[in-house]
């Protein structure tokens, strides 16, 4: 029951006041893995590099979960009426890099961002230290628990796919003469551009729609200097099937670190842009365990 | 939750963290009689600030006609309407702040505006109460009645946009209380969207992060006023610094207005955020309609606002407004002058309190003509 007691010592050093609806916590803390499979396995692949494609073979051998979703309702702002149930999840490795193929059910694909418009996203949470005892907590680890968060964005998937968006593909009647960055240098017109002008990682998705972080609990989120995971998404047919591929290594202390053999843990949260979900207003997983054969 | 103190309702409240006021407090004072809405204070900072990527539909600044114009459109209303009807009257307010209002699960009460909300920024604009019957003419009080409101960002000493944040992307200025929200931070949540029921933080669609109005603090930096007060034609605004509330200074104009003269009242103070725009009500607005926006000394604000003329300081004050593009700290009337001092006491401005008056005969003996009368 190692990581239900970090997960409580999680909120009590959180020092948010918790609204605790129901039982919900009571049944998180006493079940251990509700409605995971134990069995989750990362089959092997003999392939080199990223797993990065829907059609490999790996797909057909590896054993699907379903890992149940949680509305978080634990911390503000609460989402309690999160869209997504479940996710259907399998793994696959080469030795070198693990992937997860992730596939949701949803109606509505979101990935175009205005005021009251969210997008669809999904995330993939490992705990940095796999071969500590105590696990970090489950909902974005704790101070002395890190953990490694490669979130995946449809509006980044659409960055990559449709290149980098101009304002008509928001509105496609919008009208404008000039904007600094066209007539200033970049250091001139950078403070003028806000998130943008400091390469706030959120704004555009550069070479990957996969988004490597860091974080030990609520609000800590952070973006790595260095990015390594990748992945892709696809939607069809009101269905999300989204690749998130990791190298097993890196030489930065904030990535995961396993062998080819070993196990760990891993933890999943899924936004319904379409049900205005977006940053806690989430549904999220306990951690499933996850060997690599 | 922590409970801090919260002057414009006169009682403590709950915040999401412990209050400590800056040293100094970034805060504006508009005169809404004199504003014409021509808008030149919007497209100051516009030009200055919103010219980029995404902030295509952003106005920092805006002139909103009262009571039918808005922007976004029913702002104010849409939370009047959430918070319900409560008690706005004496000392203390007896109702309810937003953060005390928060649904379970929420920070603050609040809400989310459409998209299409910020299309129409100029609807409302000078329509104003009541009907013009066939031969009506202009009478006192006035029959029919509108007036013009220019908001910015209130830079609130206890801001709804920063306790909303559920990463604390947004900061409060040790220095001069100027409230800004970090671009590096920010990824875009919206919280403070929803939860500033002014609803001056926006989103960048481009950026994916928001943004709001950061008090030109490159300008206040320099002892220079907002762009938006200078750029005042109808020399509407002031601003400067106000002082904590158990230092205020009689020599400060701010201080002056709003704590001493108590012409100038804060917006929507029932809030709870202890908003720094403070705004010296239309005399020619029923005061029934004004105690909603302004709270209940607005009709003692207009009474002594009217009498000016025989105040020699509380005209020397409103006529500093405009008069300099520096930051005024301090300021004296003596005889037929208004003196405007920066921070060491230097003196910056001078206005005189009554303009000298030139008698002209009606024929030009140098030019040999008529003098005309026409403008």
């Amino acid at each position: 029951m190692n990581q239900n007691k970090n997960f409580v010592r999680s909120i009590r050093s959180a020092g948010i006041h918790v609204g605790i609806v129901g039982g919900v916590l009571c049944t998180l803390l006493f079940s251990t893995m509700a409605g995971a499979d134990d069995n989750f396995a990362a089959v092997y692949t003999n392939s080199v590099g990223p797993i990065m494609d829907f059609n490999a073979d790996c797909w057909n051998e590896a054993n699907p979960i379903k890992v149940a979703m949680y509305p978080q309702v634990i911390t503000t702002p609460t989402k309690p009426n999160a869209a997504i149930a479940a996710l259907t999840v399998k793994a696959a490795h080469n030795d070198q890099w693990l992937a997860l193929l992730i596939e949701w059910d949803d109606t509505t694909r979101s990935d175009r961002l205005v005021v009251d418009q969210f997008g669809d996203q999904v995330a993939v949470e490992f705990p940095i230290d796999a071969n500590s005892k105590a696990l970090p907590s489950p909902m974005m680890g704790n101070p002395g628990g890190r953990v490694n968060i490669l979130q995946w964005r449809a509006a980044f998937q659409r960055d990559i796919d449709q290149g980098k968006p101009q304002i008509q593909d928001l509105y496609p009647n919008a009208v404008f003469d000039v904007y600094p960055d066209q007539v200033l240098r970049a250091t001139d017109s950078n403070p003028y551009s806000g998130a943008l002008g400091v390469d706030n990682s959120i704004s555009r998705a550069h070479e990957s729609p996969v988004l490597d972080q860091i974080a030990e609990g609520w609000g800590t989120l952070t973006t790595k200097p260095d990015q390594h995971a990748d992945g892709k998404g696809i939607w069809e047919n009101g269905r999300w099937r989204v690749i998130i591929t990791t190298p097993l290594a890196t030489e930065s202390v904030n990535s995961l670190r396993l062998t080819g053999t070993q196990s760990t843990h891993v933890a999943f949260a899924v936004w319904d842009g379409g049900n205005q979900e977006v940053g806690s207003r989430k549904a999220w997983s306990m951690w499933v365990p996850l060997a690599l054969e | 939750m922590p409970q801090v103190y919260n002057w414009q309702i006169g009682r403590t409240m709950e915040y999401p963290y412990e209050g400590k006021r800056p040293d100094k407090q970034f805060a504006m004072i508009l005169d809404i009689n004199k504003c014409i809405a021509c808008q030149t204070c919007t497209i100051a900072c516009k030009t200055t600030w919103t010219s980029g990527r995404g902030q295509e539909y952003m106005l920092w600044n805006n002139v909103e006609t009262k009571p039918y114009g808005y922007y976004p459109l029913g702002w104010d209303v849409n939370i009047l309407n959430k918070l319900g009807v409560q008690e706005v009257g004496g000392d203390v307010y007896k109702g309810k702040t937003l953060f005390e209002s928060a649904p379970t699960g929420e920070r603050i009460l609040g809400y989310l505006p459409e998209d299409m909300d910020y299309a129409h920024p100029n609807i409302g604009e000078d329509d104003s109460v009541g009907d013009m019957a066939q031969g009506a003419f202009i009478q006192m009080p006035h029959m029919q009645w509108m007036h013009y409101l220019p908001r910015i960002c209130n830079h609130c000493t206890y801001p709804a946009c920063l306790g909303s944040c559920s990463r604390q992307s947004i900061y409060k200025r040790p220095e001069d209380g100027i409230v800004l929200l970090d671009q590096t931070r920010c990824r875009g949540y919206r919280e403070c969207v929803r939860g500033c029921p002014y609803k001056k933080t926006f989103f960048n669609s481009m950026t994916r992060a928001s943004e709001k109005c950061i008090g030109c603090y490159p300008a206040v930096e320099n002892n220079r006023q907002t762009q938006c007060t200078i750029t005042c034609i109808g020399k509407v605004r002031m601003q400067g610094f106000l002082a904590a509330p158990g230092q205020i200074r009689e020599d400060n104009p701010l201080d002056y207005l709003v704590h001493i003269a108590k012409v100038a009242k804060p917006l929507y103070p029932q809030f709870g955020l202890e908003p720094n725009t403070y705004y010296i009500p239309p005399i020619h607005v029923p005061p029934a309609y004004l105690v909603q926006m302004f709270g209940s000394g607005v009709a003692a604000a207009i009474a002594t606002y009217r009498q000016a003329k025989g105040d020699q300081k509380l005209l020397g004050a409103l006529l500093l407004f405009g008069a300099t593009p520096e930051i005024l700290y301090s300021f004296q009337v003596r005889g037929n002058w208004a003196m405007g001092y920066n921070e060491k006491g230097g003196e910056v401005v001078r206005v005189p309190l009554r303009e000298p008056i030139f008698v002209r005969s009606g024929y030009d003996e140098k030019l040999q003509t008529y003098r005309s009368n026409t403008t």
